[in-house]
């Protein structure tokens, strides 16, 4: 697991990360002072690199497949499919680091904490990234004909747009330890579940056309994917908290009643 | 079959030098020289005294007493039966006297005193009298209990003389000793709830002890081979008494006294009075050991 | 020093007190103006009916409460006002980087610091309520109730298995017919029984390492105390030794409580109910094991135990 990798995946820092999170995640920035198992501190910095990197992929894979959606482009959603693999092989390399880590070097306490927050997000990581794979797989089935209406398009646009951020936002929490701007996710997530509801009443409300009503069936189908990236990207919010708190608790979402956390 | 050799730089690095395998030789040679330089006074000693000491040995040698008639051929010189109990008994009254008396000492310097400014003194004043040469204890007896007091020689007051000869050496040694005993041990007695006294008999001195028989032997040998302090304190009489207060003949004053003498039977008997002396020491050597071994075991 | 027979009134929670430090339940100080006398237990005059002992337990231990205790050697202060509480049967592990003065700490736990020239010790120990640095407490008396095994297996060398044991009860003057029966639990107790069975009579120095530290655990449980204490007690041993003597430390709970002072974390990890965090002759932070190893209070005590310094 080497940083090298990780340069393949989408360069440049994502948008919302601060340039002294970023520092942070570089294994290649210089530790402060001289702290004991410094290379244990190493192999921990770069396997949390190595994880969040695992986010970067989902945008770009996330752009890739709402671009293909909108332009109707088969050729380009068969390369998120068969990009899924990059994600699966990430989460596959960050599992093995975590058992090394945890074999042959015992952490303990906030060394502990977030290597167990790093086994739970790889698994939200790779949940996410079969989620696009899902919506790739929509887009040849719904027909060669330019979509036909606008306004669920758009909702989809925007939930889209939503989602990124939250992955974006998601990584910027942990790369940060920030458990307000975690806590934050929460506010866009209820955001995607409103437009996720709007798009399901107008899918119903589409019209007699079997076509038509099919179309919207799939794209019911790539709302719910979205609303699911969307979750998974509060889950690592919620890992973000358990790190810095060592308490594990559930965000309040919309799928509990207001109020009601804990 | 000899082992190969190491690869061709290896040897280099690994091989023995000739200047090293010379400079070795010569070492041990220098060794073994001084080693064998320090035995041969040891053999020839022991030689003579065999050679020489055996001659004189018979069992009047040791049941009769010196008569004293050594100017006259072919009278009865008579054994050392008087000069053997006479050591016996005033060594074993100074050690009887100085053992306990040194082990206590060097009890108190290390668990008590150890180093506070009294107990530096007092390993002060041991360290001196461990140089002091033996006539001046002698000396010191005669002046302090003869003189002084106007009466006699007497085998109590070579004891004494011989008591203060012995004292320093059986409290550095015991000492010594006793300071190696680990202080674990000491400590995991304290802690099992042992009051100290406890600890220093039970513990302390039983694991000292082997130590410490050594070291004590080593004062009465030395005591046992002294002629200076008893030629003023004990006299030479002729006849055995087992009274302590009375004049008390010795084997060191003995050979002493005889070893002066024209007559070679006198000499010889000398000779043999210095055999039986060192073999007293070595069978108190052997019984010695024997007591320590059995107090090592359970 | 405070005397003892000085009631002190019922301190609850005290909000004055460091939120990284445990917060002690009420508990009332009394002590007995004559003294501790050997082998009685002492009830607290306290108006709370204590706690019922857990099941499992064989013999109630006692508790000890550190108060403001200061620990000395000649000047230099190398225990500085420590408050701390070992419950009773339970196994508190003290941990901390060499020096900061955790040895120093226990040992004043039996009074045997004081055995160190030119040391003392200032403050409160209280076993089961009583302070065992009173002016009328027989230091003998308090070092039956609180044994030690040290981290250098010392058996005595001029003696055998059987005597090892039997020394504690030997030296504090109590014999009694059932020397044999007594011996033979103690090791028992310490797990060597059917090791050594066969071989009472021979050399206690004849055993290996870890067998010569459960006989030091024998001797020390000989003389039934109520609280041992373990200066870095694995410390010459080989890793199976060391764990056969944490399993035996998770039995032994069960007739005394433990104190554990180790420099190997991941053994305070295994074997203690509670570990406290001991920094510079200053108790840092105190609270069960495994919040200490998973999401400790205090940045020090976090940076400690992940190997940052020590």
């Amino acid at each position: 697991m080497s940083p090298a990798s990780s340069a393949s995946d989408g360069g440049g820092q994502p948008r919302g990360l601060s340039a002294e999170a970023f520092d942070r995640l570089d294994p290649a920035a210089t530790a402060e002072g001289g702290h004991g198992r410094s290379h244990f501190q190493e192999q921990l910095r770069e396997l949390e690199f190595h994880a969040l990197g695992g986010l970067d992929l989902i945008v770009e894979q996330l752009d890739r497949v709402l671009e293909a959606l909108n332009h109707q482009d088969v050729e380009l959603a068969q390369m998120v499919i068969a990009d899924d693999d990059r994600v699966d092989g990430r989460y596959l390399e960050v599992h093995q680091g975590i058992l090394s880590l945890l074999a042959l070097q015992a952490p303990v306490a906030g060394d502990l904490r977030l290597v167990a927050a790093l086994l739970h997000i790889i698994k939200h990581i790779e949940r996410m990234g079969d989620q696009c794979v899902n919506i790739a797989k929509m887009i040849p089935l719904s027909g060669y004909e330019p979509p036909v209406h606008g306004e669920m398009l758009e909702a989809l646009a925007k939930m889209g747009a939503f989602a990124r951020s939250e992955v974006v936002q998601c990584k910027a929490a942990f790369a940060g330890r920030d458990v307000a701007l975690a806590e934050d996710l929460v506010r866009q997530d209820r955001e995607i579940n409103r437009l996720n509801r709007d798009i399901f009443r107008l899918a119903i409300e589409i019209g007699d056309d079997p076509d038509t009503r099919e179309w919207a069936m799939h794209m019911t189908l790539v709302a719910r994917a979205l609303e699911r990236i969307g979750d998974n990207a509060v889950d690592v919010g919620e890992q973000v908290a358990f790190v810095v708190t060592g308490l594990f608790r559930e965000f309040s979402d919309s799928s509990r009643p207001l109020g009601a956390s804990q | 079959m000899s082992t190969p050799a190491p690869t061709a730089d290896l040897s280099a690095r690994f091989g023995l030098t000739a200047g090293r395998r010379r400079k070795d030789k010569f070492a041990r040679g220098v060794i073994l020289a001084a080693t064998i330089l320090a035995l041969v006074p040891l053999v020839l000693i022991i030689y003579y005294l065999l050679k020489k000491g055996l001659g004189a040995w018979s069992s009047s040698f040791f049941t009769t007493d010196p008569t004293g008639n050594t100017f006259f051929k072919n009278s009865d010189i008579g054994g050392i039966k008087s000069a053997i109990l006479g050591t016996i008994e005033m060594v074993a009254l100074a050690s009887l006297i100085s053992i306990p008396i040194g082990v206590g000492v060097a009890l108190w310097l290390v668990e008590y005193g150890r180093n506070s400014w009294f107990a530096r003194v007092v390993r002060f004043f041991v360290d001196v009298l461990t140089g002091v040469p033996s006539i001046v204890f002698g000396l010191f007896i005669y002046i302090v209990l003869i003189i002084g007091t106007g009466s006699s020689f007497a085998g109590y007051k070579g004891s004494l003389a011989l008591s203060l000869l012995m004292l320093p050496v059986v409290i550095r040694s015991a000492e010594v000793i006793l300071n190696l005993v680990p202080a674990g041990l000491r400590e995991s007695a304290l802690a099992l709830g042992a009051p100290r006294w406890k600890v220093i008999m039970k513990i302390v001195l039983p694991t000292a002890l082997p130590g410490m028989v050594t070291g004590v032997l080593l004062a009465v040998a030395r005591a046992a081979g002294e002629t200076a302090p008893l030629l003023f304190t004990a006299g030479s009489p002729k006849t055995t008494t087992y009274n302590l207060s009375e004049f008390m003949n010795s084997l060191p004053v003995q050979i002493y006294n005889d070893v002066n003498s024209p007559s070679t039977e006198v000499v010889n008997r000398a000779w043999g009075a210095a055999l039986t002396l060192v073999t007293m020491i070595l069978i108190l050597n052997l019984i010695a050991r024997l007591i320590s071994r059995r107090s090592r075991l359970a | 020093m405070t005397s003892t027979g000085r009631t002190e009134e019922v301190t609850d929670v005290d909000p004055d007190r460091s939120s990284e430090l445990e917060r002690s339940e009420p508990e009332v100080a009394g002590g007995r103006p004559e003294g501790f006398a050997g082998r009685q237990r002492l009830t607290p005059e306290s108006t709370e009916q204590p706690p019922a002992p857990r099941p499992g337990i064989v013999k109630a231990g006692f508790s000890v409460k550190l108060e403001q205790l200061r620990a000395f050697y000649g000047d230099a202060e190398q225990v500085k006002g420590v408050d701390l509480e070992f419950r009773a049967n339970e196994v508190t592990a003290i941990i901390g980087p060499s020096g900061c003065g955790k040895s120093t700490m226990v040992r004043c736990i039996n009074r045997m610091h004081e055995e160190i020239p030119g040391a003392h010790a200032e403050g409160r120990v209280l076993l089961e309520g009583m302070d065992i640095y009173g002016s009328s407490v027989d230091v003998v008396a308090v070092r039956r109730a609180v044994g030690m095994v040290f981290q250098k297996p010392n058996p005595f060398p001029t003696m055998s298995i059987y005597d090892n044991v039997a020394s504690g009860l030997r030296l504090t003057g109590r014999r009694g017919k059932d020397l044999d029966a007594r011996v033979e639990s103690a090791l028992r107790g310490a797990g060597l029984w059917n090791e050594v069975s066969d071989r009472l009579t021979d050399a206690g120095a004849g055993l290996s390492g870890g067998q010569q530290q459960r006989l030091c655990i024998a001797r020390s449980l000989a003389v039934d105390p109520e609280v041992i204490l373990m200066d870095e007690p694995c410390s010459a041993l080989d890793p199976v030794a060391t764990l056969k003597i944490e399993e035996l430390i998770e039995e032994l709970k069960q007739r005394v409580t433990i104190v554990i002072v180790t420099h190997n974390m991941q053994q305070a990890a295994r074997v203690a109910d509670r570990t406290a965090f001991m920094l510079d002759g200053q108790m840092v932070e105190v609270g069960p094991t495994h919040e200490i190893f998973t999401k400790p209070k205090d940045s020090r005590t976090e940076e400690y135990v992940t190997g940052k310094f020590g």
